[in-house]
């Protein structure tokens, strides 16, 4: 039995500093800089004027003068989701979140710890869809569920919607149409029945079918279900077969992820800071980061770049690099690509890592000219000396803003990394 | 570390000045000659202005200075080099 907690308009509460905000009038998040000029999620007053989320800025605007455009804010939003789903993990839920404000988990693992007996597990069929046949009503819920979601609100303290069903996207029906304090059950296709094909928007990869499908008179996932797989392939592809699946209650398997410590750096820029400012700057929180006792060795495989922008709102870049490594030259190379990206001069710029590699990456030099190990040896000096004298036994002077008519502002002390 | 530390930060100086502002000795040493002089006005568009009257001295000890007045409400001599 898979749960889904849906916290609406997240990422709009947050950019807007809380719901109180959203109470005003119309609003929306504004499009994120340089990206397509689409409005994000909308308050519920905006949707009364038929705004909804992916619409162009100028449809949205011309349906409703008023609506108030909010910055968006990946930073902050990225880390108020992540406290809510360090709360789901911390009732022992292995947690699969793609997406801000939506999180999926795998309450059979949790009943015996907080509902009691679980259930036997369905059988798989073929490849990775787990099909879950209609078993009873909808609503039906098994006996120890009450307790898990009784955990999980106890939790988060917030006024999330719950749904549970035998799959991700009966779970998901389940939550859009429960309310704040009673959880919904969607048991299998013939939960989903009678739910809009509309809800498909709600799978990003399903989304582009539900336009054709309305206008081809398919309203309900129920009709959608009925219809032949094959013609579903026929007219749509891949995507088409997806739906038909999703309409049937089967789903893909969970992918939960897996629990991550914190460890990040975040610089202060005490002038809105661009261009060769910020690379220096870029400069500094890696050698910080790498430098943090708490790495313990590892390689990053992959980080989270992030600014606060001058002109308010915030910016949040992902990397993922080619290979998992700790070596502060290369990350400056990939990072500083993603630099070129930040559509304004940013008043503080962060860098978190997002996943850790193992702790020796295979990297070696191609012709062995003996400084790999004299690098080797400093790295081990600079470690002990780190050791035993703490963070700061290794420093070197960097240069930050050298033009600058203020000399405290010049160069500061960052940590000496090879 | 928590985060960068900075370096060439402004120390409080004693200076005494003469009526123009112009400094006759730091920490009890006297000011053999003034090498330069110049304003700072910087980040007049934030909430915290930064406005300083640098000069550049040497002392009779031979010693090169930078001192700066503040020259906002708080005012304040500090070396800086």
């Amino acid at each position: 039995m898979v749960v889904a907690v849906l916290l609406s308009r997240f990422e709009l509460v947050i950019a807007a500093g809380g719901r109180a905000a959203l109470a005003r009038g119309p609003a929306a998040l504004a499009p994120e800089p340089g990206r397509e000029q689409c409005v994000g999620e909308v308050s519920s007053s905006a949707e009364g004027f038929g705004i909804h989320k992916g619409m162009r800025l100028g449809e949205a605007l011309a349906r409703c003068p008023s609506l108030a455009l909010i910055p968006p804010d990946p930073v902050g939003v990225a880390d108020a989701w992540e406290k809510v789903i360090a709360r789901l993990e911390s009732v022992g839920a292995a947690v699969e979140s793609d997406a801000p404000g939506l999180a999926f988990f795998d309450a059979a693992s949790l009943a015996r710890l907080h509902g009691g007996t679980p259930p036997p597990p369905p059988a798989r069929a073929d490849g990775n869809v787990v099909p879950f046949p209609g078993r009873a009503a909808a609503g039906s819920a098994p006996p120890w569920l009450g307790g898990v979601v009784s955990a999980v609100r106890a939790a988060l303290r917030l006024p999330a919607r719950i749904g549970a069903g035998p799959s991700r996207f009966c779970a998901l029906a389940g939550a859009v149409k429960a309310r704040s304090r009673r959880a919904e059950v969607v048991d299998g296709a013939r939960g989903l029945a009678s739910e809009p094909v509309a809800l498909l928007r709600r799978r990003p990869e399903a989304a582009q079918v539900v336009e054709p499908l309305i206008r081809l008179g398919v309203t309900t996932l129920g009709q959608l279900a009925a219809m032949s797989r094959a013609s579903l392939a026929d007219r749509f592809g891949r995507v088409g077969e997806l739906a038909h699946d999703l309409a049937r209650g089967h789903d893909t398997e969970l992918r939960p992820r897996v629990p991550g410590e914190v460890l990040e750096e975040m610089l202060e820029l005490p002038e809105s800071a661009s261009g060769v400012q910020l690379e220096r700057a870029l400069v500094l929180l890696v050698d910080q980061l790498l430098a943090r006792r708490e790495r313990r060795g590892r390689t990053l495989r992959a980080v989270v770049l992030g600014a606060r922008l001058v002109e308010g709102g915030t910016w949040r870049e992902r990397v993922v690099f080619r290979e998992p490594l700790s070596d502060a030259t290369r990350m400056r190379l990939a990072l500083g690509q993603k630099l070129i990206l930040m559509p304004a001069p940013a008043e503080a710029l962060r860098l978190a890592v997002e996943r850790f590699g193992p702790s020796a990456a295979g990297a070696h030099a191609l012709f062995d000219d003996g400084s790999a190990v004299r690098t080797g040896r400093m790295r081990e000096a600079i470690r002990q000396a780190r050791a035993v004298a703490g963070p700061e036994a290794a420093l070197r002077v960097l240069t930050v803003d050298p033009d600058s008519r203020v000399p405290e502002r010049q160069a500061v002390l960052a940590p000496y990394e090879l | 570390m928590t985060g960068p530390r900075r370096i060439n930060v402004p120390l409080p100086a004693t200076v005494r000045a003469d009526a123009r502002g112009r400094p006759l000795a730091i920490d009890g040493r006297a000011v053999e000659a003034v090498r330069e002089s110049w304003l700072v006005e910087d980040r007049w568009w934030t909430d915290a202005p930064l406005r300083r009257r640098y000069w550049e001295v040497v002392t009779t000890r031979g010693d090169l200075v930078v001192l700066f007045r503040e020259l906002d409400q708080a005012g304040g001599w500090y070396r800086q080099r």
